[in-house]
């Protein structure tokens, strides 16, 4: 147990305990003087007696105790509660290495559990990849109030979402050796890109080109595969250029069921601006279309509708617009993420607060008993003063 | 405005046993004490009366015979052999009073003192005179004897206020010549004043008989004062603010040590010397002085 003031300032209100003292100042009356023809027998050394006194020093002591029980008051006293935590828990992230962690709580008396599904112990195996910023969240939510936690992450983490964690508890974190990043995907079949043209071939060019740099990046490589329209698409399409005005209803189909598709000759049509002509008119657009993605051109795949298609940009260009969206990044620095106090929660968090026991009830019945008191000592008048 | 020193019929009674003894007269010739009246042979005519056996023939008056052709003695009054001088210190610290009696001065107790002295040497025929030393208005009386004189004693000391200070040597002059060589001379003075035991030891150097009375207050003795008071001298107007309880140890040292060494010093010149606190009865310290030693 400890004492702490929670405004200390309010102490400044001590300030006021010149009051009484200014009020209960009394210069002693003069004494009538006296005659006394015996006077030289008396010691010259005497000092003379002081002038100045308290009048009704009680009443002044107990005005000055309650101007100080109000100061206090005003200071916001409370205990501290000292008393040892309960048996700290620590949370381990899936990816932590398992002898980094031991080694993080060596000699330390932790119950160690997972950061998953249920935290299931530290002895389990260690799960897949979990909503760690949920995770977090609930078991911060789930702690007792007095317990400590301790949470051991891998250097980077996953599974974040797009808000800082902020937790009531205490929170020690420690960043160990390991990963969350998923382990690089084997060398993936490559993305087939179908092409299905008419009699006009005047885009094939630009397409095949388009492909040829996609696959000279490094990144997946994609698959042309070309066609007339009648051929029929491979299950495992994945990006289409249908290069005729009018789309069949299999291929609508195909494109609300998740493909990405490049239409041509579409007139008006939805999305987002993609390119632009010299005089500003858009002449494509990209835009979701049920669960999959249409890159929609006003003309036709050729310098004459869509100049574009000259720059060193448009094979990049076509292929964002294909591949849409880019998944929210999920990998962090575990150092950069490591949770923030609750807002609210005092410096020391949350922690301090639960086993903080403010005295205001207490002293203000103490005040409101000296006020009393105060009261009816002040109301007495002594007969004779002493 | 005193009132009257007169002596209360109560003290009166006490001081019948008392009597003015002149310690050079006590016993000295072997005729007893001082007669208080006595007729016989002197300077001072006092009466004729018829001639009756026994009375010494030189005595009788022939002149007186030869006119009137019978035997008349002549008497002459003789000088009593005791002449009481008063001697009252009258200054301003005579004006000191108890804080229990605050209308009882120590000059009221040293007048009352005198009144007895000066009943007790009516009684015994002897002479008395009265001076004060300070006061309003001087008081001089030169030694007489009979109730006149006693009144006009009590009148002059009735109307005695203490003021001043102690007088110089010059105002004293006139005491000094009025003191016969033989008088009793009785100071009643506090003697907090160096010029008062001056004095005295003066008037004992020069042969007269001295006896001393000081006058002390009960507060002198006793210094029962609490608390702050403001104290200021009557004489000297000093004043001093003192924390009674803090001061009265010292005091009380310091003024019984004054007593003592007033006593001593006074005793060293023949000088009787008693002491009468303000709550005395006022015949104590005259039965100190003149009463017969009890065993």
């Amino acid at each position: 147990m400890s004492f702490v003031l929670l405004a200390p300032f309010g102490l400044f209100a001590l300030a006021a305990l010149a009051l009484p003292l200014a009020i209960h100042l009394i210069r002693k009356p003069d004494p009538a003087s006296l005659e006394f023809a015996a006077l030289r027998w008396i010691s010259p050394r005497q000092r003379p007696q002081r002038r100045w006194w308290f009048e009704r020093p009680w009443l002044l002591l107990l005005r000055l105790v309650l101007l100080g029980a109000i100061a206090l008051l005003l200071a916001r006293p409370a205990w501290i509660d000292e008393a040892p935590a309960a048996r700290a828990r620590a949370f381990v992230a899936p990816g932590a290495d398992r002898a980094a962690v031991h080694a993080a709580m060596d000699g330390r008396d932790v119950e160690l559990h997972w950061l998953a599904a249920g935290f299931p112990s530290f002895e389990a195996a260690p799960p897949a990849l979990v909503p760690l910023a949920s995770l977090l969240r609930e078991a911060d939510a789930q702690a007792p109030p007095d317990v400590h936690l301790t949470v051991m992450v891998p250097r980077d983490l996953a599974g974040l979402d797009g808000e800082r964690v902020a937790l009531s508890h205490a929170v020690e974190w420690i960043v160990v050796a390991g990963t969350m990043r998923p382990a690089p995907a084997p060398t993936a079949s490559p993305l087939r890109f179908a092409v299905r043209h008419g009699a006009d071939t005047a885009a094939l060019p630009y397409l095949r080109a388009a492909v040829a740099a996609w696959n000279g990046q490094g990144d997946a490589p994609v698959q042309l595969d070309e066609g007339n329209l009648g051929e029929p698409l491979p299950a495992d399409t994945r990006w289409l250029a249908w290069l005729a005005p009018e789309v069949p209803q299999a291929v609508a189909t195909w494109i609300a069921a998740g493909g990405h598709a490049v239409l041509v000759q579409q007139g008006e049509s939805s999305g987002e601006p993609l390119w632009r002509d010299a005089r500003g008119v858009v002449v494509a657009r990209s835009g979701a279309r049920g669960r999959g993605r249409v890159v929609a051109l006003r003309g036709a795949l050729a310098p004459a509708d869509l100049p574009q298609v000259l720059d060193a940009t448009f094979p990049q260009r076509l292929r964002d617009a294909l591949e849409g969206d880019a998944p929210a990044p999920s990998l962090a620095a575990a150092v950069d993420v490591a949770p923030i106090a609750q807002a609210g929660a005092a410096a020391g968090g949350d922690l301090g607060a639960r086993r903080r026991h403010p005295l205001d009830a207490r002293l203000g019945l103490l005040v409101a008993l000296l006020f009393l008191f105060e009261r009816v000592l002040a109301g007495h008048r002594p007969a004779a003063r002493g | 405005m005193n009132a009257l020193p007169l002596v209360s019929t109560e003290v009166g009674a006490r001081l019948r046993d008392l009597h003015l003894v002149a310690r050079r007269a006590a016993g000295g010739d072997g005729l007893g004490q001082h007669a208080s009246r006595s007729r016989g042979a002197g300077l001072e005519f006092a009466q004729y009366r018829a001639y009756e056996p026994g009375d010494e023939p030189r005595r009788i008056d022939w002149k007186l015979f030869a006119r009137s052709d019978r035997y008349f003695v002549r008497e002459a009054e003789r000088d009593s052999p005791l002449c009481a001088w008063l001697l009252l210190d009258a200054t301003a610290s005579m004006r000191q009073v108890d804080q229990a009696r605050p209308r009882y001065t120590k000059l009221d107790a040293a007048k009352l003192i005198a009144a007895c002295v000066i009943e007790l040497a009516l009684r015994q025929g002897d002479r008395f005179g009265v001076a004060a030393l300070g006061g309003k208005p001087a008081l001089h009386l030169p030694t007489a004897s009979g109730a006149r004189a006693r009144d006009r004693c009590m009148a002059a000391l009735a109307a005695l206020e203490p003021s001043g200070r102690w007088p110089g040597d010059a105002d004293m002059a006139p005491l000094w010549n009025g003191l016969r060589g033989d008088a009793l001379v009785l100071v009643l003075s506090d003697f907090f004043d160096d010029a008062a035991v001056d004095v005295a030891e003066r008037l004992a150097g020069a042969g007269r008989e001295v006896l001393t009375i000081q006058l002390l207050g009960a507060d002198e003795r006793d210094f029962p004062f609490r608390g702050g008071h403001r104290f200021h001298d009557p004489e000297t107007g000093a004043e001093r603010r003192v924390d009674a309880a803090a001061v009265r140890g010292d005091f009380l040292a310091r003024f019984g040590a004054a007593r003592a060494a007033l006593a001593r010093r006074l005793a060293a010149r023949g000088i009787r010397h008693v002491e009468h606190v303000l709550d005395e009865p006022v015949d104590a310290p005259l039965r100190r002085l003149f009463g017969t030693p009890r065993a």
